[in-house]
């Protein structure tokens, strides 16, 4: 093995993924600060950094092939982890996410989510497929839905739908029509669109100028109707049926603001944190929000607001850009690899963090529920950390083989 | 080459993952020059010069009223004095202000220590929540705490909903009673939204019903000065008002209910069950020895807690549900039933042995209460003067199967399904129990005659005896017993259908029954119930205790040819059912079924207890 020159990373997507570890270090320290519980948390998580870049590498380093063969396995024994924490987990607020090690926790869900991105790559990576046939497209959807729907129960809605993202865009990847993917999304839009507009006739149309377009045979038209048929029937009675708390939770997931002691307590608390900080924040260290707990989970899922305050909006701004490196420069490596396993194996964890970036900054700034998801590489935690870092681990593996094949 | 698609393709595609990401992106700058440029100002208002505090606005729980609309349970106002967290800039300077001086006097004004005030303050200032210091003050505190408020910054009354049972200790076992939640409770409902501090039905309809009574808590943010006082409510942001729980209305005659409290106030362990007979809804429900409700509303001790729960007498249980006793001689309309109803009896059948005061089974010989014997008796005559001998025989015929399915018929042995929590099961035992118990077929017949006369292992509580009588008023129709009629503002409840399919016999027999149980009453083993003008049928019973003295007893319904009211009485250690429990039943019956001016008059005098054997069992 020679080290002559420097090997074939993606370094764009490195420097760009250590500047937020760097970022959520000095965030961390600053929104544990104060005197309190968390006091020192910062020491922590810069040993949980130095342990997930231990662990990278030797992700990074590990051929992709192997993690092609174990996808199987490694998915099976994520579902039965998931199905553990709900039997055994340890609760925390009100979900069980948590395995308990001794001194150690571990989130089963994280596992569950690199394993359904390797059985959907492995699957999707195949030469006959045509996801025009029901043969093809249906088993991705079930590979799906079960850790899916496991993880909504645990209940951490915020991770569960990451999975339904990254199958809609590994779908997309492997080469479903966009009007196909629309038609099969088309009941969720239909439920969607109910709770936001309280009427059928938003999606009703919506749902015919898209049939105009897409133009399904025969069976699929009257197959997608009848569903969406059935959908609209049954929402609005799904809805009578259910608890008043129950329906407040919904209600408070599409409108935070509607729980204004819970949920809107947070976001009340960080849209003035956010705000207060205007163009170029108060100043490293200076932010009043965080302090005396008026941000609750400012370390961890409220980070952001953290970095808001004290960073104004070129501190938030760089962060986002951050981001965008690391997201546009790995889906640029599902471009550049050769190996369909990899390439899928990209667009699927890009895609994840994509969707935790967004869930968890939208959620910050008043445009999303609250659902508990940490912002990666930022936020205190970690499990959370480890599982980012390999995440960047793998994507540097398609990068090292991108001219294989 | 891997398959997949030209270079042309994955290009078009990843161009629109660039657009999704430069959507999404374009969404979070969006929202960030919204919060940071465009609502600037008028956040650093709120971030430098207050602060947004939350104030939980509290829901009142549902009120609970009897069938008329009379309340039973319902909310008065009380007063908490809390502790406000102050705004985060001013954290210096309410160190400075929140000294050893203001400690003190803090905990002097409410009556606590210093070291439990400093515990909740810093409690308050780390989640930014309001604690509460003292709750339910006294109108004294609440006088010394308004008078010092402007010199203790942080200082504040709340005033909340608290329970309140206007009729005391009436029906207190049914109704229940609401507290503050505790820790366990809180963890298992966290996701129904309960927060600590919140009211929750701990026992009985409060408990039951706690989903439909509880309301939904309301919220307000208010604008807090530097010293965590109010300045003005939150712009854009109007409180949430408190949803109300719903009120619920029983099924419960609180005119019943109060002329069982009389009757049974002179029994000191004990219960009674009133239930229309048609429907199976309760019209009262009384359980001794008593507690009051309303000590739970503003918190008790735990040594009073103690004192209520784990003392002998247990005034939290509710006997009428939730103690199971052996049912004496009123099982005996059982046996009979079964022997009509299996063919084995008609109204005029004598058993081959006349009552001589007992009766020889396996080389044993089993006692009749009355060891003058009673002679040769019909079926009827048997019911009326409740004769041991005589159902000893029946029994025997009948075999266990057959007298157990009669008995669970008439809604013994198993839940009645009743809405309230924690009913008991009591039990009819079947072959499988013996065959637990004994050599598997080998138990032996004895057990049979016990049976009969409902002694051994029969045990039933008092609301299933009161079943029982139910169905038997009725002709065998099966009911559901049940304490809610109506839960207003939710027109879909409805009472479950019942859980038994009830009885079908021929009305022949049922007259049978019927008229067996009117004689008990007019010259039987009850004449104590005797009431002009009402004709009443019933059942005396003595269950035997290994514990102690025997309980008494007693089953009845009336009107008999309109049956509207089926009474059953249990009276813990007190000997006779015809001594002790007829005359209670009186009572209730006369105060609920004769009109005003007689329902006070004195009781029927007592026929001397050996003369007719009214003291008997």
């Amino acid at each position: 093995m020679t080290r002559a020159r420097l090997p074939e990373l993606d370094w764009p997507l490195l420097l760009a993924a250590l500047g937020l570890v760097l970022m959520g270090l000095l965030t961390v320290y600053s929104a544990t600060s104060i005197p309190g519980a968390h006091q020192g948390l910062w020491m922590k998580q810069l040993v949980w950094f130095g342990l997930a870049t231990a662990i990278a590498m030797v992700v990074a380093g590990i051929h992709f092939r192997i993690y092609d063969s174990l996808a199987w396995p490694l998915y099976s024994i994520s579902l039965v982890l998931l199905v553990a924490v709900l039997l055994v987990g340890s609760s925390k607020m009100g979900a069980r996410r948590w395995l308990d090690f001794g001194p150690v926790q571990f989130q089963p869900s994280e596992l569950a989510k690199l394993a359904t991105t390797f059985v959907l790559a492995r699957f999707f990576d195949h030469s006959k497929i045509d996801l025009r046939r029901m043969r093809w497209w249906l088993p991705p959807l079930f590979i799906t839905l079960v850790p899916f729907a496991l993880v909504a129960k645990e209940p951490d809605l915020g991770t569960a739908m990451s999975f339904p993202a990254m199958l809609v865009a590994m779908y997309f990847w492997a080469g479903m029509s966009p009007g196909r993917l629309l038609l099969g999304l088309s009941p969720v839009f239909n439920v969607a669109l109910f709770f936001l507009t309280g009427s059928v006739a938003w999606f009703a149309g919506l749902f015919a100028t898209l049939l105009v377009f897409v133009r399904p045979r025969l069976a699929v038209l009257l197959l997608f109707v009848a569903i969406n048929g059935v959908v609209a029937y049954e929402t609005p009675h799904l809805w009578g049926r259910l608890h008043d708390y129950q329906k407040r939770r919904i209600e408070t997931f599409v409108n935070p603001e509607n729980d204004p002691y819970g949920a809107g307590y947070q976001i009340i608390q960080s849209k003035i944190a956010i705000g207060s900080g205007g163009l170029l924040g108060k100043g490293y260290l200076k932010g009043s929000q965080k302090a005396l707990a008026f941000l609750p989970m400012r370390h961890t899922d409220f980070i952001y607001s953290v970095v808001g305050e004290e960073f104004g909006l070129l501190g938030a701004l760089t962060a986002v850009l951050l981001y965008a490196v690391v997201i546009i420069r790995g889906y640029r490596l599902a471009v550049v690899a050769r190996d369909g396993f990899a390439s899928l194996l990209a667009v699927g964890i890009v895609t994840a963090l994509f969707f935790h970036v967004m869930v968890n900054i939208l959620m910050t700034v008043g445009w999303a529920p609250v659902t508990g998801v940490p912002l990666p590489f930022l936020s205190y935690g970690g499990t959370a950390l480890i599982v980012n870092c390999v995440q960047i681990g793998l994507l540097q593996n398609v990068a090292l083989r991108r001219r294989e094949s | 080459m891997p398959p997949g698609p030209p270079r042309q393709v994955k290009d078009q595609r990843f161009g629109a993952f660039v657009a999704a990401v430069l959507a999404g992106f374009g969404l979070v700058v969006l929202g960030l020059l919204r919060l940071q440029v465009v609502q600037h100002d008028e956040l650093t208002r709120l971030a430098e010069q207050n602060r947004v505090r939350l104030d939980v606005l509290r829901a009142p729980r549902g009120a609970i009223r009897d069938r008329f609309g009379r309340l039973l349970a319902d909310n008065r106002p009380s007063f908490d004095v809390v502790f406000r967290p102050m705004p985060a800039e001013s954290a210096a300077r309410a160190r400075a202000v929140l000294d050893g001086n203001w400690y003190a006097q803090v905990a002097a004004l409410i009556v606590d220590d210093t070291s439990a005030v400093r515990r909740r303050v810093a409690e308050a200032n780390r989640t930014g929540q309001t604690a509460v210091l003292r709750r339910n003050a006294p109108f004294a505190v609440m006088a010394g705490v308004e008078e010092l408020r402007a010199d203790l910054p942080g200082l504040d009354i709340q005033v909340v909903p608290l329970r309140s049972y206007p009729e005391g200790a009436a029906a207190a076992q049914m109704l229940g009673y609401a507290g503050q939640i505790n820790d366990q409770e809180l963890q298992a409902r966290e996701d129904a939204g309960y927060r600590l501090g919140d009211l929750i039905g701990k026992t009985g309809i409060e408990r039951r019903y706690e989903e439909m009574l509880r309301g939904e808590d309301g919220a307000e943010f208010v604008v807090v000065n530097a010293m965590g006082k109010r300045v003005s409510g939150l712009e854009g942001s109007p409180p949430r008002p408190p949803v109300p729980g719903h009120d619920v209305t029983l099924t419960v005659d609180l005119d019943v209910q109060r002329a069982m409290e009389e009757a049974m106030s002179g029994i000191a362990r004990g219960a009674a069950v009133a239930m229309d007979p048609r429907d199976g809804s309760i019209l009262g429900m009384v359980s001794r020895p008593q507690f009051d409700p309303n000590e739970f509303s503003s918190g008790i001790s735990f040594a009073r807690w103690r004192e209520l729960s784990a003392d002998g007498g247990n005034p939290l249980l509710n006997r009428a549900i939730q103690s199971a006793y052996p049912p004496g001689s009123t099982f005996k309309i059982v046996t009979m039933l079964a022997g009509l109803h299996a063919g084995l009896a008609g109204r005029n059948t004598h058993e081959p042995a006349a009552c001589n005061g007992g009766y020889t089974f396996g080389g044993r010989r089993f006692k009749c209460w009355d060891a003058r014997g009673h002679g040769s008796l019909d079926i009827v005559g048997a019911l009326q003067f409740s004769c041991d001998v005589y159902f000893y025989q029946l029994g025997l015929q009948l075999g266990l199967d057959r007298l157990g399915e009669i008995a669970r018929d008439l809604g013994l042995g198993a839940r009645t399904g009743i809405d309230l929590p924690a009913e008991a099961r009591g039990l009819v035992p079947d072959d499988a129990y013996y065959n637990r118990n004994f050599k598997a077929g080998h138990w032996p017949r004895g057990v049979l005659l016990n049976l009969s006369i409902g002694q051994g292992e029969l045990l039933t509580t008092p609301l299933q005896l009161a079943t029982m009588t139910s169905v038997v008023a009725n002709g065998g129709r099966a009911v559901r017993p049940h304490v809610v009629k109506a839960v207003d503002g939710v027109p879909t409840f409805r009472i479950d259908r019942p859980l038994e399919a009830g009885l079908a016999s021929t009305p022949e027999q049922w007259a049978v029954v019927h008229d067996a149980m009117k004689k008990v009453v007019d010259a039987g083993t009850a004449t104590a119930v005797r009431i002009p003008g009402i004709g009443v049928a019933g059942k005396t019973g003595t269950a035997q205790n290994p514990h102690g003295n025997d309980h008494a007893l007693f089953v009845c319904y009336a009107p008999t040819d309109h049956p509207t009211i089926a009474l059953a009485i249990v009276a813990e250690n007190s000997g006779h059912g015809g001594s002790v429990c007829a005359p209670i039943a009186a009572h209730v019956l006369r105060r609920v079924l004769l009109r005003d001016s007689l329902a006070t008059a004195p009781p029927a005098p007592r026929v001397p207890a050996d003369s007719t054997g009214a003291a008997g069992d």
